[in-house]
């Protein structure tokens, strides 16, 4: 136990004095603050202008139709759906409207063949280019309303079947997806990266004292198991700071700038009831370690640091496949759907399969029991595999060894 | 104090790397373990330490089970390295508290190594700054600070200069002198019979021979002999194939039976025009090779 303690001490110490580490947490804090703060900083440069007239030079929209009935009527609907364009009837030819186009005197033509057809005319089309979906309904309804009173109803009656607005209320009895969706999406993000992240720095961590040889002396003076569980829980603490830390600045920005990201998703993604959290702690800290300890084995195998990324390849690509699985299910809505159900009890995806599930949907007390219990079995079994993984592998150098190998030399002892 | 191990065998898989090795290790002594590269020296070394059990057999202290939390083992492997990013003075803290020694006197005692050892003005430096020979005092350290009862020096001597293999052979011999039991592994024979009284030698997993080093060597078989002469031609002409010549241009002749030591020489004296004859006196060298040269 004494043993185990200094090794964590040092190994803590050994995060806390990498400038990598540090600097990316740093980096990462700034970041939230300033996306934090961009709310007050556009409404800072906005109210420096003085005054809330809107800006005049907007850009020139022509709409040409034949007809003078239509021309009016199409221009006066466009000015409304249009609001960030100057919109403009013109009765000129229609070489002379795509000249304007050209030139950038008028940024788009819309030059009506019939009150059903129109051709649009624009210079460099841009991806973003929504104004032909905006006319067509717009021109669809113009068409119905025009139908309406040719068939004898008063204009406006017209424009009030037209305008119809729907009142509906959704009272959700279990869980609302959209509002639960966006932490959940963070939190199952946030555990991918440090995951992926400091599973690497475990597997890193024990291939250089392998390859540095300082393995030699480290395996004469301390027990497998505490070196193994000590490293692991290094890098566990080392990280759930990190991220305490950003997270941490997040929150408390986000109360001190409360007013002004008064955006519900934001708002959303901060009001975490407390028992999830509570369960996202137990998720996180249980999926971490036992990757971690994956990680620390499969890096015990390795000889030299270049050997690594072929070594946890597999680690790897099982976490990715959980993560798919998870990240498929949410988006598409269905996060009780079969392969959701048997992941959530599978130890290596149970931590974000069950995360999300409870967030998004509504699951039994004893489902969870039995999840986290589960989890909690595995990840002590595989913690004293690993640290028997990493006795044997420590001292193997050359080639890595098959994981099938390796495990018949632990299990056969 | 006496370390014993007896009959261990070890495998690794299908294959067995030890086959019953036994040997004795006196306190205030140095022992030395010989063996070609392969013979199973590291993994004698490694079963002592308990970094992995034996299949069969016991490493003993004066014929009790050794207890390794009492029994304080320094070990300075042939593979050396430690943390190369890490500042010496902490990382020699670091070993030295796994060892079991508190913050306080681990500074203390690695202090008083880093000023006998000339290291001092490094405490404070990365490893990596530093040479080789330099980085290997470094280790030393390692193996020495806790005050161990069993030194293991693997190779010690290996990479170092003629002052720093001077200031070691000082270090081991005041270990010695201590009361520890040192115990050498290394391919320098002239290091080893200048230290230890006495050895084995291992041989593809088996102790080939092992005892104190003079009765070995006065054991020797005594059937050659060694012969100077400014005329080697006609000896050999004389004796055939029991004659061969030597590096130094002597000649080592081959004697059927031990017994005929006496006429050979009376006839070698009174035959030729020699300088010296003298019974061949193995050296070390001669026989590690007679005893690990083979069956690998």
């Amino acid at each position: 136990m004494k043993q185990f303690s200094k090794i964590l001490k040092f190994e803590l110490k050994g995060y806390v004095k990498n400038k990598t580490f540090v600097g990316f947490t740093v980096f990462m804090i700034a970041l939230i603050a300033i996306v934090m703060f961009i709310p007050n900083i556009i409404s800072a440069f906005e109210s420096s202008d003085g005054s809330d007239t809107p800006p005049t030079d907007l850009p020139v929209m022509l709409v040409y139709a034949e007809d003078e009935t239509l021309s009016t009527l199409v221009k006066e609907y466009f000015a409304n759906a249009f609001a960030d364009y100057d919109v403009k009837a013109v009765k000129d030819s229609v070489e002379s409207i795509k000249e304007s186009v050209v030139t950038g005197e008028a940024e788009c033509a819309f030059v009506m063949n019939s009150a059903a057809s129109y051709t649009y005319y624009v210079n460099n089309l841009s991806m973003y280019d929504t104004n032909t979906e905006i006319a067509n309904s717009v021109l669809q309804e113009v068409y119905r309303i025009n139908a309406m009173i040719q068939n004898g109803l008063s204009p406006d009656i017209a424009g009030e079947i037209m305008s119809v607005q729907i009142e509906s209320i959704t009272e959700t009895l279990g869980k609302d997806q959209m509002q639960n969706f966006f932490y959940t999406y963070i939190m199952i993000f946030a555990l991918y990266m440090v995951i992926l992240l400091y599973g690497q720095m475990v597997a890193t961590n024990v291939a250089t004292e392998k390859s540095s040889r300082a393995m030699e002396v480290l395996v004469t003076s301390a027990k497998p198991t505490s070196m193994m569980f000590g490293k692991v829980l290094a890098s566990c603490i080392a990280g759930f700071s990190q991220l305490v830390l950003v997270f941490g600045t997040a929150i408390l920005l986000y109360n001190v700038n409360k007013e002004s990201l008064s955006n519900p998703l934001i708002a959303s993604i901060f009001d975490i009831p407390v028992e999830l959290f509570i369960y996202l702690i137990v998720f996180f800290v249980l999926g971490f370690l036992i990757y971690a300890f994956m990680f620390g084995a499969v890096g015990s195998t390795a000889s030299k640091l270049e050997d690594i990324n072929t070594s946890v390849m597999p680690i790897t690509y099982l976490f990715i496949i959980a993560f798919m699985v998870v990240m498929f299910s949410m988006t598409s809505g269905s996060v009780d759907n079969a392969a959701m159900l048997i992941c959530s009890y599978i130890p290596f995806t149970s931590p974000m399969a069950m995360f999300t599930r409870i967030c998004m949907s509504t699951v039994l007390w004893y489902e969870i029991a039995i999840s986290i219990v589960i989890l909690i079995a595995s990840t002590i079994g595989i913690g004293v595999l690993s640290a028997k993984i990493y006795r044997v592998g420590v001292l193997l150098y050359g080639t890595p060894p098959k994981i099938g190998n390796i495990l018949k030399m632990v299990l056969k002892k | 104090m006496i370390l014993e191990l007896r009959n261990i065998d070890k495998s690794f898989g299908e294959k067995e790397v030890l086959k019953g090795v036994s040997f004795k290790a006196e306190g205030g002594k140095a022992f030395g373990l010989l063996g070609r590269n392969g013979a199973g020296k590291t993994t004698s070394i490694r079963i002592l330490m308990n970094v992995f059990p034996a299949n069969n057999g016991e490493v003993l202290i004066d014929g009790e089970p050794i207890n390794y939390d009492k029994i304080g083992i320094g070990y300075l492997p042939e593979e050396r390295g430690l943390y190369p990013k890490k500042i010496i003075i902490d990382q020699l803290t670091y070993f030295a508290e796994l060892k079991g020694m508190k913050t306080k006197d681990a500074v203390k005692s690695i202090d008083y190594w880093l000023s006998r050892l000339g290291m001092t003005e490094y405490r404070n430096k990365r490893l990596d700054t530093l040479s080789k020979g330099n980085q290997q005092k470094i280790q030393l350290i390692t193996a020495l600070a806790h005050d161990p009862d069993i030194v293991i020096l693997d190779e010690p001597f290996s990479g170092l200069d003629p002052v720093n293999a001077m200031l070691l052979k000082d270090v081991v011999k005041e270990q010695i002198s201590k009361g520890k039991i040192v115990l050498f592994s290394s391919h320098q024979m002239s290091y080893i019979e200048e230290f230890c009284d006495s050895i084995a030698i291992i041989n593809a997993g088996k102790v080939a021979i092992s005892g104190d080093l003079h009765d070995i060597k006065r054991n020797y078989v005594r059937d050659k002999l060694v012969v100077s002469t400014t005329n080697p031609k006609a000896i050999k002409a004389d004796l055939g194939d029991a004659c061969i010549e030597r590096e130094d241009q002597s000649l080592l002749i081959q004697l059927s039976d031990p017994g005929q030591k006496q006429a050979m020489m009376k006839h070698i004296v009174e035959n030729y025009d020699i300088d010296e004859i003298k019974v061949f006196e193995p050296s070390l060298n001669d026989i590690f090779v007679e005893y690990a040269g083979e069956q690998i």
